[in-house]
């Protein structure tokens, strides 16, 4: 058996080419302060994204029609990974770039893609997900937030929680319950809402480090036109749960402590201690390992294929790796040293942040469930 | 994978099967002398049979999986005439250990769905699907830090990657042996059981041509002086093509 098919990944050419793009522009516009480096796919900047969208750097492989660039899939995977390291502040646009557009592409109907798939490649209109409830986190099937008919129209009346980015965002895609008295995984479908729309009340919820980025989000009767439905009726727990293995296996996984990582470098330049020189050579080690999952997981999704084990085994092990940095810096470093202030800072930003690594989009547990039915168990 | 890569496993993988552990060279070598496997990475020119660094991570990868007990790695290496034994040979054993990490998952994998225990099999317990799901994730990196050495040493310059891979194969050791044996309980304990042939060899090579230590060390050191600035950028150059 081998879990983890390898295969060679075919870089494309442009790649030297983009990364000096991407280095030109986080170079120009990008963050200077390692703190907010860390964990940067959740920063928003939407002058940044703005900037990328002008360059040509969001919506990468969609359609020219639709406002995007038709470049291939690892061309954007080397500008992701490019912006990631870098430490660049992406979390405005990332979730529309990374899977509200791929998703809108794919079930949408004409007008919800001409109204929203341009203007997220102009780096314009960012997008938020709808899926955990107060009632729903892991078990995402018993979802309450309800869709009804009215005529034409759906009404939706609930209330979604730890929303990313739905104080910034101009549309959410949610996971509700569109059959009343439905169960489970049967009669839930996804609607596209704007932020915007009368009945809509969004709420800060202020994270333990002090940040505002996730929220509470109500519903009060909100109107929504026919076509604000996203795909099929009913079919709303399949289209939220297929082609997963994109969000799992990004370099977003395991480049979240990268800045620390760079600096911990930077500070064992200054002396010769070869615990640090160990703790480096591991840590480099394990991003090498990672990046080569994560683009092999990617060159498979170019190429048509869903490698679901592979991605899943991704998010795992990276998620391990960003938690394990600030952990294993705190134990090596003596952070009463004058010159290891920046070290210390950054350190314990990413102490506080790295909880949630492994509870965003699924939990640990969760995922090494997935992984072991993958295997074969259950 | 290329089309002799596939036909090179498909004539090893049954071979090495058959030899397995028990495999000894006064006895075994001869057969595998023929097959002209001991010269895999020797040049066509010289009678060799010409073959990449990946194709060698197919054979020692597949010498890992079965325990095969004769070192045909190390004769591969000694026959190629490389410029840096320890290095290959580190490489031959992140192989190994990438392979016989794979056979130890599975062996794993169905016992747990076999052996009953509570009226049902042990794969349906949450906490030892946890267990083989990490399991799964070391093993899977172990191999994919096989092959991206591997592609390294095609290429030329390979330092760093076979470095790294040693490294991450031997970290890997931990986790999957001790799952394994975990899972097992005590008939993974036995001499006879299969599991025993992988993990005592998994403990020897994790030492064999560096330890953990000192293949984090060399790495960290050359890390370490090239300096914060270029770290990523090395990285990316060394798959980029230029
Ligand atoms: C920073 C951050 C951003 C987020 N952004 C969004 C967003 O934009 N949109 C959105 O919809 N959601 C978002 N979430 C929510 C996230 O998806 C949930 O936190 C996650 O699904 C877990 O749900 P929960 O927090 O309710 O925990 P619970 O499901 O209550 O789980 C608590 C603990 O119990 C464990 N557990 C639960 N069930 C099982 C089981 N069957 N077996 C074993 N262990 C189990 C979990 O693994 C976890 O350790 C975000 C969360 C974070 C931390």
């Amino acid at each position: 058996m081998q879990t983890f098919a390898t295969e060679a990944v075919d870089w494309p050419d442009t790649a030297t080419r983009l990364r000096d793009q991407v280095r030109d522009l986080v170079a120009q516009h990008g963050e200077r302060d390692p703190v907010r480096r860390a964990n940067s796919w959740t920063k928003p900047n939407p002058a940044f994204s703005r900037k990328l969208g002008d360059a040509g750097l969001l919506g990468m492989t969609w359609p020219k029609e639709y406002g995007g660039h038709e470049r291939s899939q690892l061309e954007r995977y080397v500008v992701i990974e490019e912006l990631l390291a870098a430490g660049a502040p992406v979390g405005a646009h990332w979730i529309a770039d990374r899977q509200s557009g791929p998703l809108l592409l794919r079930l949408g109907n004409d007008r919800l893609k001409r109204r929203w798939v341009p203007a997220i490649a102009r780096g314009e209109a960012f997008a938020c997900i709808g899926l955990s409830e107060p009632g729903s986190g892991s078990d995402l099937a018993s979802v309450r937030t309800s869709a009804r008919r009215d005529g034409d129209d759906w009404i939706i009346n609930g209330q979604k929680v730890w929303t990313t980015g739905a104080h910034i965002s101009q549309f959410m895609i949610a996971l509700v319950r569109s059959e009343a008295g439905s169960e489970r995984q049967a009669g839930l479908s996804q609607f596209v809402i704007p932020m915007d729309a009368p009945g809509v009340t969004v709420k800060p919820i202020i994270d333990l480090t002090g940040a505002h980025e996730f929220n509470e989000v109500f519903f009060d009767d909100v109107r929504l036109p026919a076509d604000a439905l996203l795909g099929v009726e009913g079919e709303g727990w399949k289209q939220a749960t297929a082609e997963l293995s994109l969000e799992r296996s990004g370099p977003e996984r395991y480049l979240s402590s990268m800045v620390l990582f760079l600096e911990l470098v930077r500070y064992a330049g200054t002396r010769t201690d070869p615990a640090l020189q160990q703790l480096v050579g591991r840590l480099a080690a394990e991003a090498w390992t990672l990046r080569l999952m994560s683009a092999s997981v990617a060159a498979k999704l170019a190429r048509g294929e869903d490698p679901a084990l592979e991605a899943t085994i991704v998010k795992d092990l990276g998620n391990s790796y960003e938690q394990a940095i600030p952990q294993l810096v705190q134990a090596a470093v003596d952070f009463g040293d004058a010159d290891a202030e920046v070290l210390r800072a950054v350190c314990f930003y990413l102490l506080q942040v790295s909880p949630s690594f492994s509870l965003r989009g699924g939990t640990r547990e969760i995922i090494r469930g997935i992984i072991a039915r993958g295997l074969g168990l259950r | 994978m290329s089309d002799t890569r596939r036909m090179l496993a498909e004539m090893v993988d049954p071979l090495f099967a058959g030899m397995g552990a028990a495999a000894i060279v006064e006895r075994d070598l001869a057969r595998l002398e023929e097959l002209g496997l001991p010269n895999l990475l020797v040049p066509e020119a010289e009678g060799g049979f010409g073959g990449s660094w990946l194709d060698a991570l197919t054979v020692f990868r597949l010498a890992g999986y079965h325990a095969l007990g004769i070192d045909l790695p190390k004769l591969i290496v000694k026959r190629a005439a490389v410029a840096d034994t320890k290095l290959s040979m580190a490489f031959a054993r992140a192989c190994q250990i990438a392979g016989a990490l794979d056979a130890a998952l599975a062996l794993s994998i169905a016992y747990a769905n076999e052996r009953q225990q509570f009226g049902r099999p042990l794969g349906k317990f949450q906490a030892v699907q946890q267990s083989l799901a990490s399991f799964a994730c070391e093993a899977a990196a172990a191999n994919c830090a096989a092959m991206g050495a591997a592609q390294a040493l095609d290429r030329g310059n390979a330092e760093f990657e076979v470095a790294a891979a040693k490294l991450r194969a031997n970290r890997a050791v931990e986790m999957g042996t001790s799952v394994a044996h975990q899972v097992h309980g005590a008939i993974g304990f036995t001499e006879e059981y299969a599991l025993a042939p992988l993990t005592r060899r998994l403990w020897q090579w994790r030492s064999e041509f560096g330890n953990d230590a000192y293949w984090s060390a060399r790495l960290g050191s050359k890390v370490i002086a090239r300096g914060a600035d270029r770290f990523w950028r090395d990285l990316s150059a060394r798959t980029d093509h230029s």
